[in-house]
Protein backbone atom coordinates (compact mmCIF):
# COMPACT_ATOMS: atom_id res chain seq x y z
CA UNK A 1 0.00 0.00 0.00
CA UNK A 2 1.17 3.78 -0.96
CA UNK A 3 0.93 6.21 1.11
CA UNK A 4 0.47 8.88 -1.54
CA UNK A 5 -3.26 9.45 -2.49
CA UNK A 6 -1.35 10.75 -6.49
CA UNK A 7 1.02 9.00 -8.21
CA UNK A 8 2.66 9.24 -11.73
CA UNK A 9 5.57 7.06 -12.42
CA UNK A 10 7.33 7.92 -15.82
CA UNK A 11 4.34 8.71 -17.52
CA UNK A 12 4.26 8.73 -21.24
CA UNK A 13 1.18 9.55 -23.41
CA UNK A 14 1.20 10.65 -27.44
CA UNK A 15 -1.55 11.64 -29.46
CA UNK A 16 -0.54 10.60 -32.83
CA UNK A 17 2.59 12.38 -33.59
CA UNK A 18 1.92 14.86 -30.67
CA UNK A 19 3.75 14.14 -27.52
CA UNK A 20 1.70 15.61 -24.35
CA UNK A 21 3.27 14.09 -21.98
CA UNK A 22 6.63 12.86 -21.24
CA UNK A 23 8.14 11.10 -18.54
CA UNK A 24 6.17 13.03 -15.95
CA UNK A 25 6.50 11.72 -12.30
CA UNK A 26 5.09 13.17 -9.26
CA UNK A 27 3.09 12.20 -6.16
CA UNK A 28 1.02 14.03 -4.21
CA UNK A 29 0.53 12.83 0.04
CA UNK A 30 -3.16 13.33 1.88
CA UNK A 31 -4.12 16.60 2.76
CA UNK A 32 -1.77 18.07 0.13
CA UNK A 33 -3.27 20.67 -1.83
CA UNK A 34 -1.57 20.66 -5.32
CA UNK A 35 -1.41 23.81 -8.02
CA UNK A 36 -0.76 22.39 -11.67
CA UNK A 37 0.41 24.81 -13.84
CA UNK A 38 1.05 24.86 -17.44
CA UNK A 39 0.53 27.21 -20.59
CA UNK A 40 -2.43 26.04 -22.93
CA UNK A 41 -1.08 23.25 -24.68
CA UNK A 42 1.32 22.45 -22.15
CA UNK A 43 -0.08 19.27 -20.98
CA UNK A 44 -2.06 19.78 -17.93
CA UNK A 45 -5.55 18.70 -19.70
CA UNK A 46 -3.79 15.29 -20.45
CA UNK A 47 -2.80 14.93 -16.57
CA UNK A 48 -6.17 15.99 -15.31
CA UNK A 49 -7.84 13.29 -18.04
CA UNK A 50 -5.21 10.20 -17.40
CA UNK A 51 -6.09 11.27 -13.48
CA UNK A 52 -9.50 11.12 -14.26
CA UNK A 53 -9.00 7.57 -15.50
CA UNK A 54 -10.08 9.57 -19.32
CA UNK A 55 -7.85 8.28 -20.99
CA UNK A 56 -4.72 5.54 -20.66
CA UNK A 57 -1.06 6.55 -20.54
CA UNK A 58 1.19 5.09 -23.14
CA UNK A 59 3.91 4.03 -20.46
CA UNK A 60 4.32 4.53 -16.94
CA UNK A 61 1.61 4.27 -14.32
CA UNK A 62 -0.85 6.47 -13.00
CA UNK A 63 -2.43 5.62 -9.73
CA UNK A 64 -4.88 6.65 -7.47
CA UNK A 65 -4.84 5.49 -3.80
CA UNK A 66 -2.82 2.86 -5.09
CA UNK A 67 -5.39 1.74 -8.02
CA UNK A 68 -5.98 2.39 -11.66
CA UNK A 69 -8.21 5.09 -11.77
CA UNK A 70 -9.86 3.36 -15.19
CA UNK A 71 -11.53 1.37 -12.74
CA UNK A 72 -14.75 2.42 -11.45
CA UNK A 73 -14.46 1.00 -7.50
CA UNK A 74 -10.76 3.01 -7.36
CA UNK A 75 -12.91 6.10 -8.75
CA UNK A 76 -14.55 6.35 -5.34
CA UNK A 77 -11.79 8.53 -4.21
CA UNK A 78 -11.86 10.98 -6.62
CA UNK A 79 -14.30 13.70 -6.89
CA UNK A 80 -13.77 15.85 -10.09
CA UNK A 81 -15.33 18.95 -11.15
CA UNK A 82 -17.51 18.78 -14.65
CA UNK A 83 -16.74 21.54 -17.15
CA UNK A 84 -20.07 23.61 -16.22
CA UNK A 85 -20.72 24.99 -19.63
CA UNK A 86 -22.01 21.69 -20.10
CA UNK A 87 -24.21 20.94 -17.35
CA UNK A 88 -28.30 19.78 -18.23
CA UNK A 89 -29.77 22.54 -17.96
CA UNK A 90 -33.40 20.68 -17.06
CA UNK A 91 -31.76 19.21 -13.82
CA UNK A 92 -32.13 21.52 -10.12
CA UNK A 93 -29.00 22.20 -8.19
CA UNK A 94 -30.00 20.08 -5.49
CA UNK A 95 -31.11 16.98 -7.68
CA UNK A 96 -27.89 16.90 -9.56
CA UNK A 97 -25.66 16.75 -5.83
CA UNK A 98 -28.18 14.42 -4.99
CA UNK A 99 -27.11 12.65 -7.91
CA UNK A 100 -23.55 12.62 -7.45
CA UNK A 101 -23.97 11.41 -3.67
CA UNK A 102 -26.00 8.30 -4.61
CA UNK A 103 -22.37 7.21 -6.59
CA UNK A 104 -20.45 7.01 -3.80
CA UNK A 105 -20.41 4.68 -0.94
CA UNK A 106 -20.06 7.46 2.31
CA UNK A 107 -21.47 11.07 0.57
CA UNK A 108 -21.55 14.20 2.70
CA UNK A 109 -25.12 15.57 3.60
CA UNK A 110 -26.09 17.84 0.35
CA UNK A 111 -27.01 20.69 3.20
CA UNK A 112 -24.15 20.99 4.18
CA UNK A 113 -21.75 21.43 1.25
CA UNK A 114 -24.40 23.73 -0.50
CA UNK A 115 -24.05 25.66 3.26
CA UNK A 116 -20.28 25.34 2.62
CA UNK A 117 -20.44 26.55 -0.70
CA UNK A 118 -23.13 29.44 -0.38
CA UNK A 119 -25.67 27.56 -2.31
CA UNK A 120 -28.67 27.11 -0.19
CA UNK A 121 -30.81 30.25 -2.10
CA UNK A 122 -30.55 28.39 -5.36
CA UNK A 123 -30.24 24.53 -3.87
CA UNK A 124 -34.26 24.49 -5.96
CA UNK A 125 -33.46 26.47 -9.05
CA UNK A 126 -32.19 24.64 -12.33
CA UNK A 127 -28.88 25.13 -14.01
CA UNK A 128 -30.16 26.59 -17.06
CA UNK A 129 -31.63 29.47 -14.90
CA UNK A 130 -28.25 29.89 -12.76
CA UNK A 131 -25.85 32.54 -13.93
CA UNK A 132 -21.95 31.22 -15.17
CA UNK A 133 -20.63 32.02 -11.83
CA UNK A 134 -23.61 30.07 -10.12
CA UNK A 135 -22.82 26.82 -12.06
CA UNK A 136 -19.13 27.23 -11.42
CA UNK A 137 -19.48 27.08 -7.87
CA UNK A 138 -21.72 23.93 -8.08
CA UNK A 139 -19.38 22.13 -10.02
CA UNK A 140 -16.64 22.86 -7.58
CA UNK A 141 -19.18 21.75 -4.84
CA UNK A 142 -19.74 18.59 -7.29
CA UNK A 143 -16.19 17.73 -6.29
CA UNK A 144 -16.62 17.44 -2.82
CA UNK A 145 -20.40 15.65 -2.37
CA UNK A 146 -18.45 12.11 -2.42
CA UNK A 147 -16.41 12.87 -0.15
CA UNK A 148 -13.45 11.56 -1.69
CA UNK A 149 -9.65 11.15 -0.65
CA UNK A 150 -9.00 13.06 -3.44
CA UNK A 151 -10.31 15.90 -5.22
CA UNK A 152 -9.38 17.57 -8.63
CA UNK A 153 -10.49 21.06 -9.80
CA UNK A 154 -9.82 21.84 -13.28
CA UNK A 155 -9.82 25.78 -13.42
CA UNK A 156 -12.25 25.71 -10.51
CA UNK A 157 -12.74 29.95 -10.51
CA UNK A 158 -12.62 31.05 -14.66
CA UNK A 159 -15.14 33.25 -15.29
CA UNK A 160 -15.98 33.99 -11.46
CA UNK A 161 -15.36 38.22 -10.35
CA UNK A 162 -12.93 38.91 -7.87
CA UNK A 163 -15.13 38.93 -4.77
CA UNK A 164 -17.30 35.25 -5.75
CA UNK A 165 -13.06 33.72 -6.33
CA UNK A 166 -12.13 34.88 -3.10
CA UNK A 167 -15.23 33.43 -1.39
CA UNK A 168 -14.52 30.62 -2.99
CA UNK A 169 -10.51 30.70 -2.74
CA UNK A 170 -11.60 30.87 1.77
CA UNK A 171 -13.63 27.86 1.03
CA UNK A 172 -11.51 26.08 -0.58
CA UNK A 173 -9.01 26.82 2.39
CA UNK A 174 -10.07 25.18 5.08
CA UNK A 175 -8.30 21.90 5.40
CA UNK A 176 -10.05 18.40 5.21
CA UNK A 177 -7.99 15.90 5.12
CA UNK A 178 -7.95 15.54 1.31
CA UNK A 179 -5.41 15.96 -0.92
CA UNK A 180 -6.37 18.42 -3.86
CA UNK A 181 -4.85 19.10 -6.97
CA UNK A 182 -6.06 21.97 -9.40
CA UNK A 183 -5.33 23.73 -12.44
CA UNK A 184 -5.81 27.37 -12.79
CA UNK A 185 -5.12 30.15 -14.91
CA UNK A 186 -4.59 32.33 -12.13
CA UNK A 187 -1.40 32.74 -10.55
CA UNK A 188 -2.47 34.29 -7.30
CA UNK A 189 -4.44 31.54 -7.06
CA UNK A 190 -1.97 28.67 -7.10
CA UNK A 191 -0.24 31.10 -4.24
CA UNK A 192 -2.96 31.58 -2.37
CA UNK A 193 -4.59 27.78 -2.15
CA UNK A 194 -1.41 25.44 -2.91
CA UNK A 195 1.33 24.42 -0.85
CA UNK A 196 2.92 22.98 -3.97
CA UNK A 197 3.29 23.72 -7.35
CA UNK A 198 4.24 21.83 -10.21
CA UNK A 199 4.57 23.37 -13.45
CA UNK A 200 4.45 21.19 -16.72
CA UNK A 201 5.49 22.70 -19.98
CA UNK A 202 5.80 21.18 -23.60
CA UNK A 203 5.02 17.98 -21.89
CA UNK A 204 7.29 17.42 -18.46
CA UNK A 205 7.26 18.31 -14.87
CA UNK A 206 9.87 21.79 -15.41
CA UNK A 207 9.28 22.42 -11.70
CA UNK A 208 7.78 20.55 -8.53
CA UNK A 209 8.01 22.70 -4.78
CA UNK A 210 6.77 25.09 -3.18
CA UNK A 211 5.63 28.53 -4.41
CA UNK A 212 8.29 30.14 -2.61
CA UNK A 213 10.74 28.18 -3.76
CA UNK A 214 9.49 28.55 -7.47
CA UNK A 215 9.05 32.57 -7.05
CA UNK A 216 13.13 32.34 -5.20
CA UNK A 217 14.42 29.78 -7.88
CA UNK A 218 12.90 31.54 -11.07
CA UNK A 219 11.61 34.89 -9.59
CA UNK A 220 13.13 38.37 -10.96
CA UNK A 221 12.46 41.37 -9.71
CA UNK A 222 9.84 43.46 -12.25
CA UNK A 223 11.31 46.92 -12.88
CA UNK A 224 8.27 49.50 -14.04
CA UNK A 225 8.55 52.74 -15.55
CA UNK A 226 7.53 55.41 -18.01
CA UNK A 227 10.36 55.97 -20.31
CA UNK A 228 9.71 58.37 -23.15
CA UNK A 229 7.54 56.00 -25.52
CA UNK A 230 5.26 55.62 -22.09
CA UNK A 231 5.26 52.88 -19.66
CA UNK A 232 8.21 49.91 -19.76
CA UNK A 233 7.73 46.28 -17.69
CA UNK A 234 11.16 44.61 -17.68
CA UNK A 235 11.99 41.19 -15.50
CA UNK A 236 16.05 41.89 -16.15
CA UNK A 237 18.20 38.81 -14.58
CA UNK A 238 19.76 41.52 -12.18
CA UNK A 239 17.65 44.64 -11.23
CA UNK A 240 20.41 46.78 -9.91
CA UNK A 241 22.37 46.43 -12.88
CA UNK A 242 19.55 47.05 -14.86
CA UNK A 243 18.56 50.34 -13.19
CA UNK A 244 22.24 51.34 -13.18
CA UNK A 245 22.49 51.19 -17.02
CA UNK A 246 19.61 52.98 -17.08
CA UNK A 247 20.82 55.64 -15.17
CA UNK A 248 24.34 55.84 -17.27
CA UNK A 249 22.61 55.50 -20.25
CA UNK A 250 20.94 58.87 -19.13
CA UNK A 251 17.18 57.13 -20.29
CA UNK A 252 14.58 59.71 -19.45
CA UNK A 253 12.45 58.11 -17.05
CA UNK A 254 9.84 58.59 -13.86
CA UNK A 255 7.87 56.82 -11.87
CA UNK A 256 10.69 53.88 -11.52
CA UNK A 257 9.24 51.05 -8.89
CA UNK A 258 10.70 47.66 -8.35
CA UNK A 259 8.99 44.88 -7.22
CA UNK A 260 9.39 41.75 -5.35
CA UNK A 261 9.36 38.45 -7.88
CA UNK A 262 5.71 37.31 -7.89
CA UNK A 263 5.09 33.59 -8.95
CA UNK A 264 3.45 34.82 -11.75
CA UNK A 265 6.85 36.39 -13.45
CA UNK A 266 8.57 33.37 -11.97
CA UNK A 267 6.74 31.42 -14.43
CA UNK A 268 6.69 33.70 -17.40
CA UNK A 269 10.55 33.47 -17.11
CA UNK A 270 10.21 29.56 -16.48
CA UNK A 271 8.60 28.53 -19.25
CA UNK A 272 10.25 31.17 -22.18
CA UNK A 273 7.02 33.23 -22.25
CA UNK A 274 8.82 36.26 -21.29
CA UNK A 275 9.59 38.24 -24.29
CA UNK B 1 -27.98 -3.36 -3.00
CA UNK B 2 -25.26 -0.84 -4.29
CA UNK B 3 -25.62 -1.35 -7.32
CA UNK B 4 -29.19 -1.43 -7.32
CA UNK B 5 -29.13 2.46 -5.37
CA UNK B 6 -26.87 3.74 -8.10
CA UNK B 7 -28.80 2.52 -10.93
CA UNK B 8 -31.64 4.12 -9.19
CA UNK B 9 -30.06 7.50 -9.46
CA UNK B 10 -29.16 6.92 -12.97
CA UNK B 11 -32.53 6.15 -14.28
CA UNK B 12 -34.36 9.10 -12.40
CA UNK B 13 -31.62 11.25 -13.86
CA UNK B 14 -32.68 10.55 -17.34
CA UNK B 15 -35.81 10.20 -16.81
CA UNK B 16 -36.23 14.07 -14.89
CA UNK B 17 -33.93 15.40 -17.66
CA UNK B 18 -36.07 13.94 -20.44
CA UNK B 19 -39.55 14.13 -18.54
CA UNK B 20 -38.66 18.34 -18.80
CA UNK B 21 -37.43 18.06 -22.36
CA UNK B 22 -40.79 18.96 -24.44
CA UNK B 23 -38.89 18.24 -27.86
CA UNK B 24 -38.54 14.86 -26.54
CA UNK B 25 -41.86 14.40 -24.70
CA UNK B 26 -43.88 14.94 -27.24
CA UNK B 27 -42.75 13.31 -30.22
CA UNK B 28 -41.89 10.23 -28.85
CA UNK B 29 -44.96 9.76 -26.53
CA UNK B 30 -47.68 11.88 -28.31
CA UNK B 31 -46.84 11.19 -31.82
CA UNK B 32 -47.69 7.65 -32.57
CA UNK B 33 -50.99 8.22 -30.44
CA UNK B 34 -51.55 11.00 -33.12
CA UNK B 35 -50.98 8.95 -36.22
CA UNK B 36 -53.23 6.28 -34.91
CA UNK B 37 -55.74 8.39 -34.18
CA UNK B 38 -55.46 9.81 -38.24
CA UNK B 39 -54.94 6.71 -39.71
CA UNK B 40 -56.39 3.95 -38.15
CA UNK B 41 -58.97 4.70 -35.87
CA UNK B 42 -61.64 5.83 -38.60
CA UNK B 43 -61.07 2.53 -39.92
CA UNK B 44 -61.24 0.19 -36.62
CA UNK B 45 -65.03 -0.92 -37.29
CA UNK B 46 -64.42 -4.37 -36.41
CA UNK B 47 -62.75 -6.17 -33.54
CA UNK B 48 -60.43 -8.08 -35.90
CA UNK B 49 -59.75 -4.43 -37.77
CA UNK B 50 -59.36 -2.77 -34.52
CA UNK B 51 -56.96 -5.28 -32.84
CA UNK B 52 -54.39 -5.38 -35.39
CA UNK B 53 -54.24 -1.78 -35.99
CA UNK B 54 -53.37 -0.93 -32.10
CA UNK B 55 -50.90 -3.85 -32.11
CA UNK B 56 -49.01 -2.31 -35.12
CA UNK B 57 -49.42 1.24 -33.61
CA UNK B 58 -48.18 0.50 -29.68
CA UNK B 59 -44.74 -1.77 -31.92
CA UNK B 60 -44.40 2.02 -33.74
CA UNK B 61 -44.60 3.55 -30.37
CA UNK B 62 -42.07 1.30 -28.99
CA UNK B 63 -39.83 1.73 -31.93
CA UNK B 64 -40.16 5.12 -31.39
CA UNK B 65 -38.79 5.39 -27.98
CA UNK B 66 -36.45 3.06 -28.69
CA UNK B 67 -34.75 4.88 -31.61
CA UNK B 68 -34.88 8.48 -30.36
CA UNK B 69 -33.92 7.54 -26.74
CA UNK B 70 -30.76 5.37 -28.14
CA UNK B 71 -30.09 6.54 -30.73
CA UNK B 72 -30.75 10.75 -30.73
CA UNK B 73 -29.80 10.69 -27.13
CA UNK B 74 -26.55 8.93 -27.57
CA UNK B 75 -25.43 11.28 -30.28
CA UNK B 76 -25.93 13.79 -28.24
CA UNK B 77 -24.44 13.07 -25.09
CA UNK B 78 -21.49 11.21 -26.20
CA UNK B 79 -19.59 14.22 -27.57
CA UNK B 80 -20.90 16.86 -24.44
CA UNK B 81 -18.57 17.45 -21.35
CA UNK B 82 -20.99 16.51 -19.29
CA UNK B 83 -20.16 13.38 -20.35
CA UNK B 84 -16.53 13.24 -19.89
CA UNK B 85 -17.78 14.12 -16.03
CA UNK B 86 -19.95 11.34 -15.65
CA UNK B 87 -17.35 9.23 -16.88
CA UNK B 88 -15.08 10.24 -13.72
CA UNK B 89 -17.73 9.45 -11.46
CA UNK B 90 -17.50 5.33 -9.89
CA UNK B 91 -20.50 3.70 -11.60
CA UNK B 92 -19.92 1.01 -13.90
CA UNK B 93 -21.04 2.19 -17.50
CA UNK B 94 -23.34 -1.15 -17.41
CA UNK B 95 -25.27 0.81 -14.56
CA UNK B 96 -26.19 3.25 -16.96
CA UNK B 97 -26.92 1.52 -19.28
CA UNK B 98 -29.83 -0.45 -17.85
CA UNK B 99 -30.79 2.81 -16.36
CA UNK B 100 -31.03 3.89 -19.97
CA UNK B 101 -32.72 0.85 -20.49
CA UNK B 102 -35.33 1.27 -18.14
CA UNK B 103 -35.70 4.58 -18.92
CA UNK B 104 -37.04 3.50 -22.23
CA UNK B 105 -39.15 1.39 -20.77
CA UNK B 106 -41.14 4.04 -19.06
CA UNK B 107 -41.38 6.09 -21.96
CA UNK B 108 -42.29 2.48 -23.97
CA UNK B 109 -44.91 1.57 -21.89
CA UNK B 110 -46.39 5.19 -21.89
CA UNK B 111 -46.03 5.82 -25.15
CA UNK B 112 -47.48 2.29 -26.12
CA UNK B 113 -49.58 2.56 -23.33
CA UNK B 114 -51.42 5.76 -24.59
CA UNK B 115 -52.13 4.23 -27.94
CA UNK B 116 -53.78 0.49 -26.24
CA UNK B 117 -55.63 3.23 -24.40
CA UNK B 118 -57.31 4.84 -26.84
CA UNK B 119 -57.85 1.92 -28.47
CA UNK B 120 -59.88 0.37 -25.44
CA UNK B 121 -61.78 3.09 -25.37
CA UNK B 122 -62.57 4.01 -28.74
CA UNK B 123 -62.41 1.07 -30.58
CA UNK B 124 -63.92 -2.49 -30.83
CA UNK B 125 -60.54 -4.33 -29.52
CA UNK B 126 -61.76 -7.76 -28.16
CA UNK B 127 -57.76 -9.11 -26.54
CA UNK B 128 -58.45 -11.20 -23.53
CA UNK B 129 -56.66 -10.79 -20.09
CA UNK B 130 -54.02 -13.43 -21.57
CA UNK B 131 -53.33 -11.84 -24.57
CA UNK B 132 -52.73 -8.77 -23.03
CA UNK B 133 -50.31 -10.18 -20.70
CA UNK B 134 -49.10 -11.61 -24.08
CA UNK B 135 -48.86 -8.81 -26.06
CA UNK B 136 -46.80 -6.70 -23.41
CA UNK B 137 -44.15 -9.35 -23.33
CA UNK B 138 -43.97 -9.40 -27.10
CA UNK B 139 -43.94 -5.48 -27.37
CA UNK B 140 -41.31 -5.51 -24.61
CA UNK B 141 -38.84 -8.05 -26.00
CA UNK B 142 -39.46 -6.62 -29.84
CA UNK B 143 -38.12 -3.35 -28.77
CA UNK B 144 -34.55 -4.84 -27.94
CA UNK B 145 -32.90 -5.14 -31.58
CA UNK B 146 -34.23 -1.50 -31.83
CA UNK B 147 -32.34 -0.36 -28.88
CA UNK B 148 -29.62 -1.89 -30.04
CA UNK B 149 -30.54 -0.08 -34.01
CA UNK B 150 -30.40 3.09 -31.54
CA UNK B 151 -27.04 2.41 -30.27
CA UNK B 152 -25.91 2.00 -33.65
CA UNK B 153 -27.20 5.20 -35.04
CA UNK B 154 -26.28 6.92 -31.66
CA UNK B 155 -22.16 5.67 -31.67
CA UNK B 156 -22.20 6.36 -35.52
CA UNK B 157 -23.90 9.37 -35.93
CA UNK B 158 -23.15 12.35 -34.81
CA UNK B 159 -25.87 15.07 -32.78
CA UNK B 160 -27.03 16.57 -35.94
CA UNK B 161 -26.95 13.82 -38.32
CA UNK B 162 -28.68 11.14 -35.69
CA UNK B 163 -31.93 13.29 -35.75
CA UNK B 164 -32.47 13.01 -39.72
CA UNK B 165 -31.44 9.80 -39.90
CA UNK B 166 -33.42 8.73 -36.69
CA UNK B 167 -36.02 9.54 -38.29
CA UNK B 168 -35.99 8.60 -41.55
CA UNK B 169 -35.09 5.11 -40.57
CA UNK B 170 -38.25 5.36 -37.82
CA UNK B 171 -40.35 6.36 -40.75
CA UNK B 172 -39.16 4.49 -43.64
CA UNK B 173 -39.18 1.29 -41.40
CA UNK B 174 -42.41 1.67 -40.09
CA UNK B 175 -44.42 1.82 -43.24
CA UNK B 176 -42.43 -0.22 -45.02
CA UNK B 177 -42.78 -2.89 -42.25
CA UNK B 178 -46.80 -2.57 -42.12
CA UNK B 179 -47.44 -0.87 -38.96
CA UNK B 180 -49.29 1.95 -40.80
CA UNK B 181 -51.03 0.52 -43.32
CA UNK B 182 -52.08 -3.27 -43.69
CA UNK B 183 -49.10 -5.02 -45.90
CA UNK B 184 -51.45 -6.04 -48.71
CA UNK B 185 -51.91 -2.20 -49.50
CA UNK B 186 -47.74 -1.57 -49.14
CA UNK B 187 -47.23 -0.28 -52.90
CA UNK B 188 -45.29 -3.21 -54.72
CA UNK B 189 -41.95 -2.55 -54.06
CA UNK B 190 -42.20 -1.82 -50.38
CA UNK B 191 -44.08 -5.02 -50.51
CA UNK B 192 -41.20 -6.85 -51.65
CA UNK B 193 -38.68 -5.55 -49.25
CA UNK B 194 -41.22 -5.80 -45.90
CA UNK B 195 -40.67 -9.25 -44.89
CA UNK B 196 -37.60 -8.88 -44.42
CA UNK B 197 -37.58 -5.96 -42.29
CA UNK B 198 -37.40 -5.49 -38.44
CA UNK B 199 -40.12 -3.52 -38.30
CA UNK B 200 -42.22 -6.21 -39.91
CA UNK B 201 -41.35 -8.71 -38.02
CA UNK B 202 -42.55 -7.28 -34.89
CA UNK B 203 -45.29 -6.39 -36.22
CA UNK B 204 -45.72 -10.13 -37.15
CA UNK B 205 -44.51 -11.05 -33.67
CA UNK B 206 -47.55 -8.79 -32.21
CA UNK B 207 -49.75 -9.86 -34.92
CA UNK B 208 -49.47 -13.42 -34.36
CA UNK B 209 -51.78 -13.12 -30.92
CA UNK B 210 -54.70 -12.39 -32.96
CA UNK B 211 -54.03 -14.48 -36.60
CA UNK B 212 -52.23 -16.99 -37.55
CA UNK B 213 -49.08 -15.52 -37.68
CA UNK B 214 -46.02 -17.30 -36.25
CA UNK B 215 -44.69 -16.02 -33.41
CA UNK B 216 -41.83 -18.11 -33.18
CA UNK B 217 -40.49 -17.09 -36.57
CA UNK B 218 -40.70 -13.45 -36.09
CA UNK B 219 -38.52 -14.22 -32.92
CA UNK B 220 -36.01 -15.81 -34.60
CA UNK B 221 -35.69 -13.02 -37.49
CA UNK B 222 -35.89 -10.26 -34.51
CA UNK B 223 -32.42 -12.27 -32.93
CA UNK B 224 -31.13 -11.98 -35.96
CA UNK B 225 -31.32 -8.34 -36.25
CA UNK B 226 -30.63 -7.84 -32.60
CA UNK B 227 -27.03 -9.89 -33.93
CA UNK B 228 -26.26 -7.69 -36.22
CA UNK B 229 -27.43 -4.57 -34.27
CA UNK B 230 -25.42 -5.29 -31.54
CA UNK B 231 -22.36 -6.05 -34.24
CA UNK B 232 -22.51 -2.37 -35.51
CA UNK B 233 -23.13 -0.69 -32.40
CA UNK B 234 -20.24 -2.41 -30.14
CA UNK B 235 -18.05 -1.21 -33.22
CA UNK B 236 -19.17 2.37 -33.34
CA UNK B 237 -19.23 2.40 -29.34
CA UNK B 238 -15.02 0.85 -29.52
CA UNK B 239 -14.46 3.85 -32.45
CA UNK B 240 -16.17 6.41 -30.01
CA UNK B 241 -14.14 4.78 -27.14
CA UNK B 242 -10.84 4.48 -29.37
CA UNK B 243 -11.45 8.56 -30.68
CA UNK B 244 -12.30 9.71 -27.28
CA UNK B 245 -11.12 7.96 -24.29
CA UNK B 246 -7.90 5.86 -25.59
Amino acid sequence: MTKETVEFASVTKRFGAIQALNDVTFAIAPGETVALLGLNGAGKTTALELLLGLRSPHSGSVRLCGGSPRSAHVRRMLGATPQSTGFPDALRAREIAAFVAANYPDPLAIDTVFRDFGLTEIADRRLGELSGGQQRRIAVALAFVGNPEVVVLDEPTTGLDVESRHRLWERLARKSGRSVLFTTHYIEEAQALASRVIVIDHGSVHFDGGSRELRERFGRKRVEYVGSDGPVVALPEDADRFVRNLVAAQTPFRDLTITAPSLEDAFLVMTGANR
Amino acid sequence: MKHLGVWTAYSRLILIELIRTPSYVIPSVMFPTMFYCIFALPYAKTAAIADLEMLSFVAFAVIGVTLFQFGVGVAMERGRPWERYLRTLPAHPLVRFAARVNAALVFGIVAGGLVAFVARIFTPVDLVATQWIVFAVYAALGGIPFILLGLAIGYWCNAKAAVPIANVVYLLLSFAGGLWVPVRYLPSFAAVVSPFLPTRQYGELLWSIVTPASAPSALLWLLGYSFVFLGLASLGYRRDERARYA
